[in-house]
C-alpha cells in the first residue's frame, strides 16, 4: 500500500517537473521575444530621430538653394510633399516609403546645387554641407543597426521549436527598413 | 577652396547613393586596441605616439572623454564612414551610457581620414567643426605628407572642442533583483529538502545561521549575480537570519520533520547555474569604456 502510494507521488512528481520545465522554457522564449521586439522598436525610434534631424536640416538648406536656383520648382515641391506624407504616414512601411521619396529628392536637389559655383563658395553652405552629409550618415548607420535587430527578431521567431512560442505569443515578422528600388539609380538633372 | 568644396560634394553624393543600400560592405578588424594612439599603418615615430599617448591618457582623466587615434593600411573598398562605425563600436570608445568617445581614423594609403564622434560627444564637436578641424588642419599638413602634424593640430582641435563638455559617468551598477529573487525561490525549493533534512538531523540550532551567512560572504566576496557590496552586506545578513530561523524551527520539531521526509523518500534535486560573470578582457591595455557612435562626426579626402 505504501509503495503504491509511493509510485503515485513519484510520477506526480514527474508530470509536474516536466509541465514546470516546459513553462519555463514557454516564458523564456517568450520573454527574449519581447525583449528583442523591443529592441527593434528603440531602433527605429533611433532611426526615426534621426529622419527628423533631416528634416529639421533640409528647410535651411533648401532656403539657401531657393534663392538662387528658382526654376527648380519641381524639387521644392517634391520635398514638400515628401515631409508631408511622412507626417502622415501610420505604419513602418509608409514611413520608409515617404523617407525614400525624400531621399531621392535630396539627392536631385543636390545634383542641382552642385551647378551653381556662387552657393558652393558660400562657408555657410560649406558648413550646412557637412552637417547634412553627417546626417546622411546617421541616418545609414541607424537604419543599418535597425535591419541588423529586425532581422535577428525575424530569425528567432522563425526557428524552431521557438517559431512555436512566436505563433501563441502573437510575435510577426517585422519589415527591414528597405530601399525604394527606383531610388537606386543615381539622381540625373538636365540644365536646358 | 573650390576643389575643397566640389570634394565635400563628392563625399555627400556617396553617401546619399549609399544610403540607398543596406549595407553589405566588407569590414575587417584591423585588431584590438594596444592604447589610445593605434598606428596599424606605421606613419608616427616612436616619439609622437608616446607624446599622444600621454597627452590622450591625461585627458582621459581630466574629462573621462576617450579619444582615440588609428591609422590603418587600408580601407579594402570599404567607406571609411561605415569602416569608422565598425571600429568605433568594435572598440567600444568612450564610456559605456554616455559614449563620450572620439575616433580620429586615417587611411594613408586611400587618402582618407574621419573623426567619428560617439552620441554623447555629438553637441560639443558638431559635424560641421569637425568637417573644420579636418580641412582646416589636418589635410593642409596631410597634403605636404606630414601626417605627424597633421593627426597633433587634428588631436588639439578635437580636445579643444570636448573639453568644456562635462558628462557625469559612474552611475549606480545595475542590479538584477528579479533574477536574484527568482534564483534565491529556486535555490530554496530545490535544496530545501536536503537542508531542512541536515539540520534536523544535526542537533545544533545555530548551523544554518552560519551557512547563510557563509553564502552571503561568497556572494558579496565574488560579486555574484552584479552584486554590490553595500547591497551583498545585507544580503548576507538576510541569508544568516534566514538560516537561523530555519534551522531553529526544524531542530525545535526535528522528530516530526524527519518522519515525514524518510516516508515520502528523499528528492535529490539538482539544479543548473546559469549564466556567466561577465570575461575580462586580457592583455596589456585594459581597453575601452564600451561607449558607441551613430555616424556622427565629418570625413575627407585629400
Amino acid at each position: 500500500m505504501q509503495t503504491r502510494k509511493n509510485a503515485g507521488f513519484i510520477k506526480w512528481v514527474v508530470i509536474i517537473g516536466v509541465v514546470l520545465l516546459l513553462a519555463s522554457w514557454f516564458v523564456g522564449k517568450y520573454n527574449s521575444f519581447v525583449t528583442l521586439s523591443q529592441k527593434t522598436d528603440t531602433q527605429w525610434a533611433q532611426v526615426e530621430n534621426q529622419l527628423e534631424r533631416r528634416f529639421d536640416l533640409v528647410p535651411n538648406l533648401v532656403n539657401s538653394v531657393k534663392g538662387i536656383t528658382k526654376q527648380e520648382l519641381d524639387v521644392f515641391t517634391a520635398i514638400a510633399e515628401a515631409r508631408t506624407r511622412y507626417s502622415g504616414a501610420q505604419t513602418t512601411e509608409d514611413k520608409v516609403a515617404a523617407a525614400n521619396e525624400y531621399q531621392s529628392a535630396l539627392s536631385r536637389l543636390l545634383v542641382i546645387t552642385e551647378n551653381y559655383p556662387q552657393l558652393r563658395s558660400a562657408e555657410s553652405f560649406n558648413a550646412l554641407m557637412a552637417e547634412l552629409a553627417g546626417t546622411e550618415n546617421r541616418i545609414a548607420v541607424e537604419r543599418g543597426r535597425f535591419n541588423e535587430v529586425v532581422g535577428e527578431y525575424n530569425a528567432a521567431t522563425k526557428r524552431i521549436p521557438g517559431s512555436f512560442v512566436a505563433m501563441i505569443g502573437g510575435f510577426k515578422q517585422k519589415e527591414l527598413f528597405k530601399a525604394d528600388e527606383a531610388a537606386q539609380a543615381t539622381p540625373t538633372v538636365n540644365f536646358e | 577652396m573650390i576643389k575643397r568644396l566640389a570634394r565635400s560634394f563628392g563625399v555627400l553624393s556617396t553617401l546619399i547613393c549609399a544610403g540607398f543600400f543596406v549595407f553589405v560592405f566588407a569590414y575587417s578588424s584591423p585588431g584590438s586596441p594596444s592604447g589610445y594612439v593605434n598606428d596599424f599603418a606605421n606613419i608616427l615615430d616612436v616619439d609622437t605616439r608616446t607624446l599622444l599617448e600621454q597627452k590622450l591618457v591625461v585627458f582621459e582623466q581630466k574629462t573621462s572623454h576617450e579619444v582615440v587615434v588609428a591609422t590603418i593600411p587600408s580601407l579594402d573598398g570599404d567607406y571609411i564612414e561605415n569602416y569608422a562605425e565598425k571600429l568605433f563600436r568594435e572598440w567600444g570608445i568612450g564610456k559605456e551610457d554616455v559614449d563620450n568617445g572620439v575616433l580620429l581614423l586615417i587611411a594613408p594609403n586611400d587618402r582618407e581620414v574621419r573623426i567619428e564622434v560617439g552620441y554623447g560627444l555629438e553637441g560639443a564637436l558638431v559635424d560641421s567643426e569637425a568637417n573644420a578641424i579636418i580641412q582646416d588642419y589636418i589635410i593642409p599638413e596631410f597634403k605636404e605628407g606630414n601626417y605627424v602634424n597633421g593627426i597633433i593640430a587634428g588631436v588639439d582641435g578635437i580636445i579643444a572642442a570636448t573639453e568644456g563638455e562635462i558628462v557625469s559617468t559612474g552611475g549606480s551598477q545595475k542590479v538584477n533583483w528579479e533574477e536574484i529573487f527568482f534564483f534565491i525561490i529556486f535555490a530554496f525549493v530545490w535544496g530545501i529538502n536536503i537542508i531542512i533534512h541536515i539540520f534536523a538531523s544535526s542537533k545544533s540550532w545555530w548551523l544554518g545561521g552560519v551557512l547563510g551567512g557563509g553564502a552571503g560572504f561568497v556572494i558579496t566576496f565574488f560579486g555574484l549575480f552584479g552584486v554590490t557590496f553595500g547591497s551583498g552586506v545585507f544580503i548576507t545578513i538576510f541569508l544568516a537570519f534566514l538560516g537561523l530561523a530555519v534551522d531553529y524551527f526544524v531542530s525545535k520539531n526535528s522528530e516530526a520533520i524527519l518522519k515525514r521526509l524518510n516516508s515520502s523518500g528523499r528528492n535529490n534535486g539538482g539544479w543548473t547555474s546559469g549564466g556567466g560573470f561577465g570575461g575580462g578582457s586580457s592583455g596589456g591595455f585594459g581597453g575601452f569604456g564600451g561607449g558607441s557612435s551613430g555616424g556622427g562626426g565629418s570625413s575627407g579626402r585629400w
